[in-house]
């Protein structure tokens, strides 16, 4: 098991260090730079040039990327080129509006996907089972902006109940205007990341409904029913840690387009921000710091699942 | 100030408009402008309200606060007159004085002196005296890469003789210097300050930055120990939203009390809503279509005046549902405009011919456009240049993207950006500016008219130069553009004229129904 966690945390570590540095060369692929958007229509080049050697931006890239790393290893992500802040407070600020949100669209996804993946599962030959699983692909095919701009025309402009756009700037202070806030966007996910978990959900299920100790179960006189739900969901819910690792990396592709779509000043629309001024500084350590959550997140689900099942411990 | 507003009031939403509303936007197409005839805007009855709050939603939020060293209209609407103040301000396109109680102008029109307001206090309590407004420029003055740096460029030397006057002498006569002096170049700043202002702010404005949320909103706080008159409202919160369905439903839902440059497109779903007013502000923003004059075709003016001949301008300008035809490169509100649309009229067959004469029946040319701007112009100038042999080719970029390759590299056929500055004829009179255009005539008559000391002669020596550069066919101007404005009722004195520019809030009030 330890030779198990240490290999993943190798493997982890290396992928970090692949990935920071493929951030860090995409960035510079853009065109135009942060020194130019300040300096702006109004500056000569050799202006635009002054304020370049001020911003450290002629340093060679390697020489850049070191002294990015080296700050990165020692916890700092270094400080933003526009505004001079922190790149850490930033994120920490923009945190608590894309945390929450990813959170609450878990719980949404999880809530759709679980119970009704099982009952699609339970009841695949009726056609209610069917309608589920048609109504799942679908629902999984729909663009997230697509689905949030339904749900806000049902939502916020129909029925008039949540709030169309926009969160609130006290922020957590009004925790009930904030959740509302929310709410919404992240039904948008939720629904979209939760139909395509249940299809997982379903075939787990069904799966589980063939394996041996199921039907043992069934066989010592349990129902079908129960011999799944007793025995075949500790099954199912491995499969559904597995995908959760994906679903993470879902969740936050999805807020970025959420974001945008409902003016959340979280860090996907920070990011989008950020890159549409060039600050690489901040663009290139935010991007790192998810890559390392999704990362980290798929490190833990590996660990988890060799403690969970059974099996594999068995085989190790 | 001439303050003719075209004023229309609506009625009240109807479920099927957030549903166009959804169609427009999945479609990204326009469908014809305002339909509404004028009325005569509600009076308000009730007295202002002295705690309210004014929550106004505009588009393109700041990069950063730093107003001396970083670009964009944005900067200057939130900050200039409400945070930070200069000896004089633009109120429309006339120049007032703000810090200082007055100014004289010697005979020669190279000696400025100002008289400063007592009791002027900045955010952090210290006393504003003439030190700091001749600190503040004497920076600006000894760093190449500050923002107004060529602003001061023809200042011989500022001096403070006592605490309350500042005396500016110039090297040659700029009739442009009261002006330039009026916008970012002028500010005045406390002498040793410390903040950081990028992210924060010490002026001596109306206001006081209480807050900015990165990515979403600034909160304003009235300055309870302004020297001059308390603003109208105890707080302004301007709301940053760029998505165009998303600002409308702000207004709709009453989230935002004045909504700025409203995609008239939009208009339609606020039709019905009794309590709001569409306001049309005039600014000096020209939609400007460049040519690249340093090279082929574009060396040719057969190839030029073709294009400006093709595009349908009044079509152009009634697709987009707001603004004016222009034909030259100063907009109305600028001093030397004229009209000159006799130089670029329709004539599609015209242009076809003038392309065959310089030896273009067919021509494949490229469009460099930033990506926040209606996808209407690009798709209008298309089938446009279509109809007379060019194939245009769209390239959408962001907006760094387009510093870099156009404005920096030069290396683009066609560009198209909005060009949002008052008084930037200046550009037509620099051969190394993007457009390339290098006419000794022109820049001879620029100089002159910045020469004169009378604003008169100096404007017609612009119009002279302007129907040059037109009739040179130098670059295309689509329109000069108009921001429609969405209020509330009960806002009173919102400055919708060149509210892209400035946005003093200080004079606005809210009044109880």
């Amino acid at each position: 098991m330890i030779r198990f966690a240490l290999t993943r945390g190798a493997l982890l570590i290396a992928g970090l260090l692949v990935a920071s540095a493929v951030i860090f060369l995409t960035l510079r692929v853009f065109p135009g730079d942060v020194a130019q958007l300040i300096a702006g229509t109004h500056a000569t080049e050799a202006q635009v040039e002054l304020i370049r050697e001020k911003m450290g931006l002629n340093a060679p890239l390697i020489v850049q990327y070191l002294s990015w790393m080296s700050g990165v290893v020692q916890g700092d992500l270094g400080l933003s080129l526009i505004t001079g802040a922190p790149v850490s407070e930033e994120l920490a600020l923009k945190a608590q509006v894309t945390v929450p949100l990813g959170m609450m669209s878990l719980v949404i996804a999880l809530l759709i996907a679980i119970p009704f993946g099982i009952a699609s599962a339970l009841w695949h030959r009726r056609w209610t089972g069917t309608a589920m699983n048609v109504t799942a692909q679908a629902l999984a095919a729909v663009p997230v902006i697509w689905a949030g701009m339904m749900l806000v025309v049902v939502f916020a402009v129909w029925l008039g109940w949540l709030p169309a756009q926009g969160f609130p700037r006290t922020g957590w202070e009004t925790p009930w205007l904030a959740f509302r806030a929310l709410l919404l966007p992240a039904l948008t996910i939720g629904i979209v990341e939760g139909a395509m978990l249940l299809r997982f959900v379903r075939s787990a299920a069904l799966q589980a409904a063939g394996e041996d100790f199921v039907r043992t179960a069934a066989a010592k006189g349990l129902t079908r029913t129960s011999a799944l739900i007793r025995h075949g969901l500790p099954a199912v819910g491995l499969s559904i840690v597995t995908v959760l690792g994906l679903q993470v990396a879902g969740i936050l592709v999805g807020s970025v387009l959420v974001e945008q779509l409902f003016t959340l000043p979280g860090i996907g629309r920070m990011l989008v921000t950020d890159v549409g001024t060039r600050d690489l500084v901040k663009v290139q350590s935010a991007l790192l710091v998810l890559t390392g959550f999704v990362l980290i997140t798929g490190f833990v689900i590996d660990i988890i699942h060799r403690l969970i099942d059974p099996r594999q411990r068995e085989a190790l | 100030m001439r303050t003719t507003h075209r004023r229309h009031t609506y009625g009240r939403l109807a479920a099927f408009a957030a549903l166009t509303a959804v169609a427009v936007a999945l479609s990204a197409c326009a469908t014809g402008g305002p339909t509404s005839s004028p009325s005569p805007s509600a009076t308000p009855t009730g007295p202002p309200v002295a705690d309210a709050t004014l929550t106004v939603g505009l588009v393109l939020e700041p990069t950063n606060l730093d107003i001396r060293h970083t670009d964009g209209s944005a900067l200057e609407q939130l900050l200039i007159d409400n945070i930070y103040e200069g000896l004089v301000t633009r109120n429309g396109n006339e120049i007032v004085p703000r810090l200082a109680t007055g100014y004289t102008i010697s005979s020669d029109a190279l000696t400025y002196t100002f008289e400063l307001n007592k009791g002027v206090t900045f955010h952090s309590g210290a006393t504003m005296t003439s030190a700091d407004v001749v600190a503040s420029f004497e920076e600006i003055r000894g760093d190449d890469s500050m923002h107004s740096h060529r602003d001061f460029a023809g200042v011989e030397s500022i001096e403070a003789p006592d605490e309350h006057t500042v005396v500016i002498t110039l090297t040659e006569p700029n009739v442009n210097f009261l002006f330039l002096l009026g916008g970012r170049a002028g500010l005045v700043f406390e002498e040793g300050d410390e903040t950081d202002m990028r992210t924060a702010a010490n002026g001596t404005g109306p206001f006081i930055l209480d807050r900015w949320i990165q990515g979403s909103s600034v909160t304003l706080k009235r300055n309870t120990g302004y020297w001059g008159d308390p603003a109208g409202v105890a707080e302004v919160v301007f709301e940053y939203i760029t998505e165009a369905t998303a600002r409308i439903s702000t207004i709709l839902d009453g989230s935002v009390d004045v909504l700025v440059r409203v995609d008239p497109t939009l208009l339609p779903e606020i039709a019905d809503v009794d309590d709001l007013e569409v306001v049309e502000g005039r600014t000096s923003a020209t939609g400007t279509l460049a040519f690249n004059l340093r090279k082929a075709p574009f060396t040719d003016i057969r190839v030029r005046e073709a294009i400006r001949l093709a595009i349908n301008h009044e079509a152009l300008v009634a697709a987009l549902g707001s603004g004016q035809t222009l034909f030259g490169p100063i907009p109305e509100l600028d001093p030397g405009y004229q009209d000159l649309s006799e130089l670029a009229p329709y004539d599609p067959v015209r242009a076809k011919e003038l392309l065959v004469e310089a030896g273009f029946e067919e021509l494949d040319l490229s469009l460099t456009i930033a990506n926040h701007y209606p996808t209407t112009i690009a798709r209008l100038l298309v089938s446009d240049l279509a109809k007379v042999g060019i194939q245009l080719q769209v390239n959408v970029v962001e907006f760094p993207a387009w510093l870099e390759d156009v404005f920096r590299g030069h290396n683009f056929d066609l560009s198209y950006v909005e060009h949002t500055e008052a008084r930037d004829f200046g550009n037509f009179a620099n051969p190394s500016y993007y457009f390339g255009y290098n006419n000794a005539d022109v820049q001879r008559l620029y100089a002159r008219a910045l020469a004169q000391s009378d604003l008169d002669a100096s404007a017609e020596l612009l119009a002279e130069a302007a129907r040059i550069v037109s009739s040179d066919h130098a670059a295309d101007w689509l329109f000069a553009a108009t921001s429609v404005n969405v209020q509330r009722q009960g806002v009173v004195g919102f400055p919708h004229d060149m509210v892209n520019a400035r946005a003093d809030m200080s004079r606005v009030t809210i009044v109880a129904e």
